[in-house]
């Protein structure tokens, strides 16, 4: 790139002296011969071709015609007409082989690579939906995941707790139950033993009273079914 | 009353030469010192402009929009869809061409267009006349395309001889010399004007009492070399426009 530069560089700076000495070898912006230097020029060619008077007077005269007589602006000049054909030519030569191919290559080639760059962003655009696309689908999964989770623990929780509160509930009926049966046990002990006591209390009272002894198994048997007929009416 | 010296018409357009014999076929004149500019000018642009930055700027803009520009507003809307590989260099080279001898008119000293003399537009003129009629006799051949060019369709049989010389002459005669006379004449007069209000300007330029006139031409000089600007663009473009539709009509295929 930078030797393409300098070269350029280079060319301009040549086509600038080229350009430069044509322009202070060219003539001013004047126009061509005036009718005062064609009345000198005739003069001279007069005076060197030896002329007097009359003649003399004849020559400047026809020579200031011809000269201030400028070409007939509508008449091609052949020399302007052959630079003229050869600039446009080369001109012509130089666009068709270089010039426009070049210019018109590239701005094909810049247009393929805005539409390739265009083409690879909507792809890329497609491709980062798909997986903005996929990654939505997995949140919504996990989420539902997550919840289905959540029920489950919820549920284990829930069944946990029944079965825990069925357990103790079991557990306190059974607590009762061996509660009421001690209290039976007791209140039956405490009913043997009150029924012993009452026997012996029985036993002593009747003795005293009957003074008759009778055998040991039968006074029992005897205050047995006393003491049964007297809780059987309470 | 002012004692003006206006230049003879031939003069102010008619340089000596500078290099080569004089009158010789390679004698360089102001004219063909312009067409070298012209040619340079025109090259160094594409080839200043030959990069391929993405976002152009300098040269390579330039050289770009003239290229889309000859292509889709000269080519496209007179010859439609091409193939032809040379057409688009060829209106490109006639449009730079024509604009950069024509800028010269106001270029300091060297202010002289190059069209204001006969010989390139006659030239380009009938450069541009054998392209396109050889264009058209290529693709319709010889008797195919004398029918395509003189009877246009759906004229009245009766009419069709007196028809068929108008289109002659016009498509045959007259072109070249209009595509020829438009490019020469508009520079000229163009430049005529500025002699003329620069001559003016000079005469004015005294301490007599009629030089309060002088901001007058003084003006009109630098309207119409702002003007000159304008119409060296537009003449280039006409006479590139015009081969385009003298190309179009010549190897279309409808009327």
């Amino acid at each position: 790139m930078s030797s393409t530069r300098r070269i350029g560089g280079r060319a301009a700076a040549v086509l600038a002296l080229i350009l430069g000495g044509l322009l202070v070898t060219a003539s001013p912006a004047g126009a061509a011969e005036t009718e005062g230097a064609c009345f000198l020029h005739a003069v001279e060619d007069a005076k060197e071709a030896g002329l007097e008077g009359t003649e003399l007077e004849e020559h400047v005269e026809e020579e200031v015609l011809a000269c201030t007589q400028a070409p007939s602006p509508i008449l091609p000049e052949v020399n302007e007409i052959i630079w003229g054909a050869f600039g446009f030519l080369v001109v012509f030569g130089f666009l068709f082989w270089k010039g426009y191919p070049a210019i018109k290559g590239a701005m094909n080639d810049r247009t393929e690579k805005i539409r390739t760059d265009i083409e690879s962003a909507e792809s890329a655009r497609a491709e980062a939906e798909q997986v903005l696309s996929q990654y939505h689908g997995q949140l919504a999964d996990a989420r539902n995941e997550a919840a289905r989770i959540l029920e489950e623990a919820r549920q284990d929780a829930d069944a946990v707790r029944t079965e825990r509160i069925a357990a103790i509930d079991g557990e306190i009926a059974e607590m009762r139950q061996r509660a009421a049966a001690d209290v039976e046990a007791s209140k039956t002990q405490a009913l043997a033993d009150l029924r012993g006591e009452i026997t012996a209390l029985a036993l002593g009272a009747a003795e005293r009273v009957v003074e008759r002894n009778l055998d040991d198994a039968t006074n029992r048997a005897l205050i047995d079914s006393y003491i049964d007929s007297v809780g059987a009416s309470s | 009353m002012f004692a003006l010296h206006f230049p003879p018409l031939g003069h102010i357009v008619d340089w000596p030469g500078f290099a080569g014999t004089e009158g010789a076929w390679y004698e360089v004149n102001k004219v063909v010192l312009v067409y070298l500019f012209a040619l340079i000018l025109t090259c160094l642009i594409f080839v200043l402009g030959n990069k391929k930055q993405l976002v152009p700027t300098g040269a390579q803009n330039l050289a770009e929009i003239s290229v889309e520009f000859i292509d889709q507003q000269l080519i496209e809307p007179t010859v439609g869809h091409n193939e032809r590989k040379w057409l688009p260099p060829f209106m490109l080279s006639l449009f730079f061409f024509i604009f950069f001898t024509n800028i010269f008119e106001v270029v300091p000293v060297i202010q002289m267009p190059a069209n204001a003399r006969i010989a390139l537009p006659m030239f380009l003129a009938l450069f541009s006349y054998v392209i396109y009629h050889g264009s058209g006799f290529k693709e319709h051949g010889p008797i195919g395309y004398l029918k395509h060019a003189v009877v246009p369709p759906g004229v009245p049989k009766a009419m069709l001889p007196l028809v068929m010389v108008i289109e002659f002459v016009s498509k045959f005669l007259v072109q070249p010399f209009s595509h020829t006379v438009r490019l020469f004449a508009n520079l000229l007069a163009g430049h005529i004007l500025l002699v003329t209000f620069a001559v003016l300007s000079a005469g004015l330029w005294t301490t007599e009492w009629y030089a309060v006139f002088l901001p007058l031409p003084a003006f009109a000089v630098v309207f119409f070399t702002a003007f000159e600007i304008m119409v060296s663009f537009l003449q280039a473009y006409v006479f590139t426009l015009l081969f385009g539709v003298y190309f179009g009509a010549a190897v279309s295929h409808e009327h």
